[in-house]
């Protein structure tokens, strides 16, 4: 391995070991020391140190090391975390984050770290006078062992054993329990169950408050030891393997060890190009196919051609087994970006001073990570925007009746194809009247316009360019540039957003986006002479009808399939291609939709659906409203790949058909 | 051996005119092939098409120079060169041979039809003069 190789090893390390540094600080402000939180941190810590001085990153191996005196002292209770503990850990943070920068784009750290080396120092020298006089007053907190057995008439026990947890949650932090009460199936033998609860409560206090407790015929509550445990927790002794003394290791930290499985790390670039030689295989498979059709055309009698067909059918099969599995490596879960959040909500929560409670949902949801990457800034986007607009001052909302801490919901999962993804607030939601004078003064509508509105309308008004309801620019958000740079980048993703809000009870943005962004199903449409695709995601339905079932109004062609009036556009009009005269007596429409638009394409041929390569039509053409990117065709010829939002952009702006284009469509 | 490559030029044919292209700009030179028509972008870019699995736009020279349009013969060809790492092809009449200048000298207006820009120079050799192709400024725009 050389030095550039080991530097991607190390930077790719160190990007991981900061973000789960990032985690720990965060948890250790929420939930307060806990050994096992501190026992993490050093670790983290300890480990980037290491890897950092092995690389000759001098700045990066001092400032981990004063960290992790800090931490030592910390775990040694010789300094409480304060809040101006946390703070200075996160500025540390911050500071590693740039270091980490700097040796990414430059090699070299140049950042001085003396300054907030020298504020580590200062905050290790106030701590032991102050460290002890909090021992003093503060009970030590002591690990228990409960024994709880349920009374045999007890009839639904697994309930039961939650209650009971839930009830000890209450008084302390719950270690461990055995059984794992989430892995228990068959609750007819859960007559006994073991708790390690870490507690600075009086154990005969626990004890009695436990036994009060329906369907508990009997408690008992004794420190926890080792020795303790043994006897209850003969399953345990992987944990107590792993553990150093006086510390096991929490629940939840066990089963995410657990699922670590043997993994490699792979240039991503590599995949990248796994990716595009696998799309080369699936066109070559279509070609073979189609040159196997026309060989049967001619030679329909031929045996070899069976051998061809065999052949082909199972290139096909092996072909694309190996695009999911290329998939499959190319998926990152978006955990990766959701634990950027937390940090970030923190701050924005004190920098305009809101309290906000942050809610991931989904974390293991699997995406490319194309589109994770790209997914992240209008993510960013919203989360601020609920924040600053969306989420009122802790004062506000309690006179509103609500809770004093804002929630923000943010959820991943997977529906059908698409990835769908949701940020939800519970703030003042969107007032539609203040959109509609916005947009009026913004001179984005007219006021006439504004009239015609329905509130669901009014309310996507925000995904205009140029709009921002916020009175004054604030450095968080509100510079005008918001939303519609959001929905730009989805779409662009071939996604789309959503927007549901109610006032006074919050908004809820819900994104969609497909699975990955380089093989999407395709339907192929000819319109003269040149063959076109369409994302499938994006076709609603695809209907003939007679052509005299066309209607004109106010000069453009609309249809009415089942009861609904639909605007029709021709396929040649889009681009403004010459068109002659179709003579069929039928049209043949394909109904594209994007969110609750839905817009009838009259095409001249349909040819079937495959799977398509994406490729870029590169940057000397640039972008062409309505095409999103080109793909190569079984028969080696390229089609241009629609796209659903151009198409509806260049619709709108589409002169109404004069007659003559208009015989053409009706 | 990279300074004489320096100085060869690739002639290509144009209804009856005859322009250069410095070898070292010239990827490769194919046959005529399908070329999927690209709307609402440049009026002198043809499309785009496949070359071995890669896409490329293809421009046609007559329609830069603006000179009018001729069916395309079997001699056509797309000479695809290299734009700030992509590939391009232009679509010509014709290929001819390779030849190396004597001498060049600045490109003046007497270059017949043609916007002058598109030339740094006029090559002289054994066959004549030949304007010597800009292809910054052919494919700008």
């Amino acid at each position: 391995m050389n030095r550039s190789e080991l530097m991607g090893v190390f930077l790719s390390e160190a990007e991981e070991l900061l973000q789960l540094l990032e985690i720990e600080i965060l948890k250790l402000e929420q939930q307060g020391e806990s050994p096992d939180i501190i026992q993490n941190i050093f670790r983290i810590a300890h480990t980037l140190k290491g890897s950092s001085a092995a690389m000759g990153f001098e700045e990066m191996k001092q400032l981990t090391h004063e960290m992790e005196t800090i931490f030592d002292k910390i775990r040694n209770q010789l300094l409480p975390v304060t809040q101006q503990v946390v703070d200075l850990l996160f500025e540390c943070l911050d500071h590693l984050n740039g270091l980490k920068r700097e040796i990414e784009q430059e090699g070299i750290t140049k950042t001085p770290i003396d300054a907030i080396v020298h504020q580590l120092r200062q905050l290790e020298q106030n701590a032991e006078p102050e460290g002890k006089l909090l021992e003093e007053k503060q009970p030590k907190c002591q690990k228990y062992l409960c024994k709880v057995r349920l009374s045999e008439h007890c009839e639904m026990k697994l309930p039961r054993a939650h209650i009971v947890l839930h009830h000890l949650k209450q008084w302390g932090s719950v270690i461990s329990s055995e059984p794992e009460l989430d892995s228990v199936i068959e609750e007819a033998n859960l007559n006994e169950f073991f708790f390690v609860i870490q507690t600075n409560a009086d154990s005969d206090a626990l004890q009695h408050s436990l036994s009060q407790l329906r369907d508990v015929e009997d408690a008992e509550v004794v420190p926890f030891s080792y020795e303790s445990a043994a006897g209850a927790f003969v399953p345990w002794s992987d944990v107590n393997q792993d553990a150093e003394p006086g510390n096991s290791l929490p629940n939840q930290g066990r089963k995410e060890e657990k699922k670590i499985g043997q993994t490699i790390r792979v240039d991503v670039e590599h995949l990248d190009s796994i990716m595009n030689l696998v799309g080369e295989l699936v066109i070559d498979q279509t070609r073979i196919a189609q040159v196997g059709n026309m060989l049967r055309d001619r030679y329909a009698s031929d045996e070899m051609l069976d051998d061809l067909e065999h052949i082909s059918n199972h290139f096909s099969r092996v072909v694309g087994e190996l695009q999911e599995f290329v998939m499959k490596t190319r998926m990152l879960p978006v955990e990766r970006l959701f634990n950027r959040f937390p940090r970030m909500v923190r701050d924005l929560g004190r920098a305009l001073n809101k309290e906000v409670n942050l809610l991931l949902e989904g974390k293991e949801t699997e995406l490319d990570r194309t589109v994770i990457e790209e997914i992240s800034d209008p993510l960013i986007h919203l989360i601020r925007n609920a924040i600053d607009h969306g989420i009122e001052e802790a004062e506000v909302r309690k006179q509103l009746g609500k809770s004093r801490k804002g929630t923000i919901k943010i959820r991943a999962s997977h529906q059908e194809n698409q990835v769908v993804l949701t940020v939800e607030d519970d703030g003042a939601g969107i007032n539609a009247e203040n959109v509609k004078e916005s947009a009026i003064r913004k001179q984005l509508i007219t006021a006439q316009e504004a009239e015609m509105m329905s509130e669901q309308e009014l309310i996507q008004l925000i995904f205009l360019p140029g709009f921002s309801t916020a009175r004054s620019v604030s450095e968080i958000s509100g510079r005008g540039v918001g939303m519609d740079i959001v929905r730009n980048h989805i779409e662009k993703l071939n996604g789309f957003i959503d927007v549901e809000t109610r006032l006074g009870e919050g908004t809820k943005f819900t994104i969609k986006l497909p699975l990955t962004l380089a093989i999407l199903r395709g339907l192929l449409i000819k319109s003269q002479e040149t063959t076109f695709a369409l994302p499938m995601n994006n076709v609603i339905e695809i209907v003939r009808i007679p052509r005299k079932k066309i209607y004109s109004v106010k000069g453009k062609a609309v249809v009415k399939i089942r009861e609904q009036i639909l605007p029709l556009i021709g396929l040649h009009d889009l681009f403004r291609s010459s068109c002659r005269n179709s003579q069929t007596k039928h049209a043949c429409i394909v109904v594209v939709g994007l969110a609750e638009k839905r817009l009838g394409l009259v095409v001249e041929e349909l040819i079937g659906s495959q799977e398509i390569v994406v490729k870029s039509i590169g940057s000397y053409i640039g972008q062409v409203e309505g095409v999103s990117g080109a793909t190569i065709l079984g028969d080696g010829s390229v089609a241009l790949i629609l796209d659903v939002t151009g198409v509806f952009k260049l619709a709108q702006n589409l002169p109404s058909i004069e007659s003559e284009a208009m015989n053409d469509v009706v | 051996m990279e300074a004489s490559q320096q100085d060869q030029y690739i002639v290509i044919e144009l209804g009856a005119e005859k322009y250069a292209l410095k070898i070292s700009e010239v990827y490769e030179i194919i046959k005529m092939q399908t070329i999927t028509a690209v709307p609402n972008s440049k009026t002198f870019l043809e499309g785009v098409t496949n070359i071995r699995g890669k896409i490329v736009p293809i421009i046609s020279l007559r329609k830069r120079f603006h000179l009018g349009a001729t069916s395309v013969t079997h001699n056509a060809r797309i000479v695809v060169v290299n734009h700030n790492g992509e590939m391009i092809g232009i679509v010509v009449d014709g290929v001819h041979q390779v030849v190396q200048f004597s001498d060049i000298q600045p490109s003046t207006d007497i270059v017949s039809e043609v916007d002058g820009s598109f030339f740094q120079g006029i090559g002289q050799s054994e066959d004549g003069l030949i304007g010597i192709l800009h292809l910054e400024h052919v494919l700008a725009g």
